[in-house]
């Protein structure tokens, strides 16, 4: 192999040029995985493998997907997920508060991010040791291109990889459109090319401002000394510890408090249990159950609340336009007393 | 031996052209039964290997094979369909994992016992419980004593070419053997990897040959007996006949495996090595993690160790002359087994390796066991490095470290508290809100007071926020709501699916009363059981006199189709519990199957729309009635666009099960799989009631009464109306399927016609 030219530009410890794209449910980071791996493995002879984090994870629960090129005699034996990326994708900036994302990522890695923002906003929140970082609105590409932002986003991965053949990843959108959505193929190769155009691109040496993170495997606080027999949880309703916040994709519902009549009807339809009450009077002085506003906790934004409102108490905002910790009410009707 | 190094071999030159392609496990296979042409494929759906049937009807949508595809209402029906499609002499495919192995288990040895080939594509899963989704062997387990030639593919490359040699092994005149090919969860079935495959059908066709099927029941001049009644004497016979075919098939294999590299470039091994031939100490492991394990090899050599690694392509026959003879001159032998034999003292690898060496006179082996990597747990190079490291301790000082131990398992932190979340619900405060009156006379409820959303607004609720459902999920609007009506103590109980996934992740639980999960098709079963302990204990005076809980179930329309007779068993017996379920047209949780209550025409993962096929073919099954057959206390029909109705019927669900069954559907968003807009989740609920699709009603002691005519209020449309709103029904809106929306339009005024007759009559 010594004598034959070099397809890769680097290679790990174990000969390998490694992709994580970090993303929530739904985006299509899968098929943006997907289709990455077959531009190296089918348009440029790489070997390469493809896969996903599996569970049983529904819309909006952080998701990751893992591309692993090697050379093309190179064998692939690993099977285990990529923990230390020679490029970090991040579809959904959000994530950057709730998800330990740059575990594994030193600073000849690219950061790839979905933001209107700059490298170096970026930079800041992600708290990075050193890298580059490389900045693409695939929201404002994808929405006025009227496609997934996937494609966006790998225009953005291309141009940042340095190596991966263009025309071999077109080719790979084509095949990939081309049985079931054969119309959506113009509209994702010029979003592709505009994610690979419109990028914002910045070099960060380590300066000793944020620490390396490196990556750790997960080890439970419950094992088989301290966990209860057969599986049992003893702690009703602790899902409430939990942030799903960076399920919503941009969007809030923002509650107009002075148009509200307290019917409650936002309150039977929202499926994530948003809505705090409390026991108070209305405006004619009635004894009356009274919305005080919503846990964005646990918001997904699916705007069912906004749609059924008939007083326009609820109306769908951009989320970049509030801040949303000043505006949460916390629900408080489940503290211990 | 062979390293096969697979990723090596595809761009040589093979005798018969072949593809390249970056396919998975489940992919492969899905082209392996394009390839072979089966007859006919029987399935059900669950993790990880649905995808098989999903990728196969998906083909077949567009005219890439005639394969008749069958869904079962369980992995048992399915098992059984396969069973009487091979009877007639066919080619039979399948595929499963885990519980749903488990649950058709019984029929497996009726394959075999009355030898009739098949396929089945067995990707491995942990078996519940808990419930696990993920890749462990215990499933594969289970498969040893059943009688199939079991092959083991580690790649999707192998998933390929041994569902092909499968055929032809399953097949040979000594042999006529089902045959199972085993292949790890998600990662071989769902890992896509460089992968080459025949070019042309015909070459499979070609090697496998036409099927040729000694005894067929399609054969009225010849009529044949199939499965008699056999005792003593001549049973153990039948099974003395099955024990000569395995072991003719264990000589076949190999030879099979040859004529395959023929035509192929890929030679498999009955044990495929690694670094065998001068190794001192060795690990033996099955599937995916011979790959991992073959860099552990390659550490440790380069440390001056002599380790190697073997893994087996056959359990089934088990490679015992293999074994023996592979294992002659190793002095330490770690088995990892990826599943337990609890009790043994190894898991079922261990056991049969050292059965074997137990019959060589001559060996010294030191056999350790390992289990690791349950529940898909990953095994990282370091795991493969560390077993070495302990064989070559065992073999080298006896007693230093134990012969059977778990790898990978861990203690928990010391010291660690979780902190209880919130208070249980206080039985007070969720009581004497809504309340439902009872005609003296007849002692029916004839009134429930109280339903107003504004008032109900504050209700403590007993599932609480921070499930992990999608955006928009129907279930937790129609779970907040029904709970309205519902007043003091409630047990719960979900069958496995969304609802169930979604509020129980370990370590977190978003019930704030007693949740019980178990097996898809099994809820209604459980739960009469603690109905009836609870009664028990009350009357043997070990709880209070006074002790009133409200049992629901909660089941999606899965569930209710792989659940459909105990349910049906349930209501007859009178169990006191409310069935609750969720209707959102399909199997959501693995991934927007069919299920029997998809209404026709609708594009689901196992249904597709395409060219060759417009959706699903027959009617949407009408459970409502079915449940209304068995004359149990009360029936209900919920809908969230009518949430007023919705609570009032709860509080006569209520109220009913304090007599005997109740039994509730609501239809449930599922915006993921219907792929519609989240926002108007409520509109496109509201439409399908409109349309008379799903009809507002009760009944109530076998009286009939439609709580909502949308005809009366003027408020009727079409169910194209609906349709347009979804994207799973988007090509109905097109005229080249308007018969199939004309059938659908037909089928749902003739319901509609009836449930307004029934609701007239005093009789229906």
């Amino acid at each position: 192999m010594s004598d034959t030219k070099k397809l890769l530009p680097k290679v790990n410890r174990s000969g390998f040029y490694e992709i994580r794209m970090e993303s929530v449910g739904g985006l299509g980071a899968n098929l943006a995985g997907k289709i990455l791996a077959e531009a190296g493995v089918l348009g440029m002879g790489l070997n390469g493998v493809n896969f996903a984090s599996y569970g049983s994870e529904k819309k909006g629960t952080p998701v990751k997907s893992f591309v692993r090129f090697a050379e093309p005699d190179f064998e692939i034996r690993s099977n285990s997920p990529v923990e230390e990326p020679h490029i970090l994708v991040i579809f959904h900036e959000k994530m950057i508060k709730t998800n330990a994302l740059t575990q594994g990522v030193d600073e000849n890695a690219t950061v790839v991010v979905n933001t209107p923002r700059t490298p170096d906003e970026i930079r800041e929140e992600l708290k990075l040791y050193g890298g580059t970082v490389v900045c693409v609105d695939a929201i404002k590409i994808s929405v006025e291109e009227k496609v997934k932002l996937n494609t966006t986003m790998l225009g953005a991965i291309v141009r940042a990889s340095g190596f991966i053949d263009k025309a071999a990843l077109k080719n790979a959108i084509s095949d990939t459109f081309k049985k079931k959505y054969p119309h959506l193929i113009d509209a994702n190769l010029k979003a592709f090319e505009r994610g690979y155009n419109e990028v914002s691109t910045k070099v960060f040496k380590p300066d000793n401002r944020y620490e390396q993170v490196a990556f750790s495997r997960t080890v439970s606080d419950l094992g088989y000394e301290n966990a209860p027999i057969g599986g049992v949880i003893l702690n009703p309703g602790n899902s409430i510890n939990k942030d799903l916040s960076a399920s919503r994709t941009g969007y809030l519902p923002l509650f107009i408090k002075d148009k509200c009549t307290n019917c409650g009807e936002c309150e039977i339809t929202c499926p994530d249990y948003c809505f705090v009450w409390e026991k108070g009077v209305d405006k004619h002085g009635k004894e009356k159950n009274i919305l005080l506003g919503i846990d964005y906790q646990y918001c997904k934004g699916c705007m069912k609340c906004v749609e059924i409102c008939k007083f326009d108490a609820l109306k769908k905002e951009l989320e970049s336009n509030h801040d949303v910790e000043s505006i949460t009410v916390r629900h408080t009707e489940f503290v211990l007393k | 031996m062979d390293n096969n190094q697979t990723a090596k071999t595809i761009n040589k030159k093979s005798p018969l052209p072949q593809v390249q392609g970056l396919l998975s496990g489940n992919e492969m296979a899905a082209l392996a039964a394009k390839h072979i042409n089966f007859h006919l494929m029987g399935y059900y759906p669950i993790t990880p290997s649905t995808e098989v049937a999903e990728n196969l009807d998906e083909m077949r949508a567009f005219g890439e094979h005639d394969i008749r595809m069958i869904p079962g209402d369980g992995e048992h029906g399915a098992a059984g369909i396969c069973y009487g499609a091979t009877l007639g002499g066919g080619r039979v495919f399948n595929a499963t994992s885990a519980n749903g192995f488990l649950f058709s288990i019984e029929q497996y040895p009726v394959q075999s016992g009355t030898r009739f080939p098949m396929l089945l594509n067995l990707v491995t899963r942990s078996v519940s419980g808990p419930l696990d989704i993920k890749g462990d062997h215990s499933d594969l387990y289970m498969a040893l004593n059943l009688g199939w030639i079991i092959l083991l593919a580690r790649s999707p490359q192998a998933v390929y070419d041994m569902n092909i040699m499968a055929i032809k092994i399953g097949e040979l005149k000594d042999v006529r053997l089902p045959v199972i090919v085993a292949y790890d969860g998600f990662f071989t079935s769902h890992q896509k990897r460089r992968v080459s495959y025949f070019a042309d059908k015909q070459f499979v066709q070609d090697f496998i040959g036409k099927p040729e099927p000694i005894y067929t029941a399609l054969d009225p001049e010849h009529p044949i007996t199939f499965g008699p009644y056999m005792n003593e004497p001549d049973f153990i016979n039948n099974k003395k006949q099955l024990s000569l075919a395995m072991a003719a098939a264990y000589t076949h294999i190999a030879e099979v495996f040859k004529e395959y590299a023929a035509i192929s470039g890929r030679e498999y091994h009955v044990l495929e090595t690694y670094k065998m031939e001068d190794a001192e100490y060795a690990l033996f492991i099955l599937n995916s993690s011979y790959d991992t394990a073959k860099d552990a090899v390659d550490n440790l050599r380069k440390q001056g160790k002599k380790v190697g690694v073997v893994s087996p392509s056959v359990i089934r026959p088990f490679p015992y002359n293999d074994v023996i003879n592979l294992f002659k001159n190793v002095k330490g032998l770690c088995v990892a087994d990826r599943a337990d034999s609890y009790g043994a003292n190894g898991g079922n690898m261990t056991l049969e390796v050292k059965s074997a060496l137990k019959d060589d006179p001559g060996n010294k082996t030191t056999v350790i066991s390992r289990i690791y990597g349950l529940g898909g747990k990953e095994f990282f190079t370091e795991d493969a490095e560390q077993l070495f490291e302990e064989t070559i301790d065992a073999a080298g000082h006896p007693g230093r470290v134990k012969l059977f131990e778990y790898h990978g398992a861990t203690p928990g932190k010391e010291g660690y508290r979780m902190d209880i979340a919130m208070p249980p619900v206080n039985s007070a405060d969720v009581t004497g809100h809504v309340i439902a009156q009872r005609d003296p006379q007849t002692g029916k409820v004839s009134d429930v007071k109280g339903v107003n959303a504004q008032a109900l607004s504050m209700i403590p609720r007993r599932v609480v926020p921070g499930h992990g459902a999608c955006p928009g999920c129907g279930i937790f609007s129609n779970l907040n709501i029904f709970f309205k009506g519902i007043e003091g103590d409630v047990v719960v109980l979900f069958h496995t699916g969304c609802g169930e996934v979604v509020t129980s992740g370990y370590p977190y639980s978003s019930h704030r009363i007693t949740f019980i999960h178990n097996l898809f098709q099994n809820g209604a079963p459980t739960l009469s059981g603690l109905v009836e302990m609870m009664e028990e204990k009350i009357k043997r005076g070990e709880l209070p006199q006074d002790k009133k809980i409200t049992f629901v179930m909660v089941s999606g329309d899965g569930g209710m189709d792989i659940g459909m007779g105990p349910a049906i068993g349930t209501a007859l017996k009178g169990h006191k519990l409310i069935l609750l379920e969720y209707d959102n047209e399909g199997y959501m949780n693995t991934g927007d199957q069919l299920s029997f209550s998809t209404p026709i025409g609708h594009d689901t993962s196992t249904s597709h729309a395409g060219p060759y096929q417009k959706g699903k073919k027959t009617h949407h099954k009408d459970t409502a009635q079915i449940m209304a057959a068995c004359h149990i206390p009360y029936v209900a029909t919920i809908a969230e666009s009518n949430y007023n109705d919705m609570i009032k019927k709860a509080k006569k669900a209520q109220e009913y099960s304090k007599e005997g069954f109740v039994y509730i559907k609501a239809l449930s968003l599922c915006p993921l799989s219907w792929r519609s807009e989240e926002q108007i989740g409520e509109k496109i609920i509201a439409n399908a009631v409109d349309s008379c699709f799903f009809p507002l009603y009760e009944v109530d002691h076998g009286k009939t009464k439609i709580t909502y005519d949308p005809e009366a209020k003027g408020k009727k449309v079409s169910v194209l109306e609906w349709l347009k709103l979804m994207g799973k029904t988007r090509h109905l809106t097109k005229p080249e399927n308007k018969e199939v929306v004309d059938a659908f339009q037909k089928e749902v005024d003739r319901r509609w016609l009836r449930i307004k007759a029934m609701h007239e009559s005093p009789y229906l």
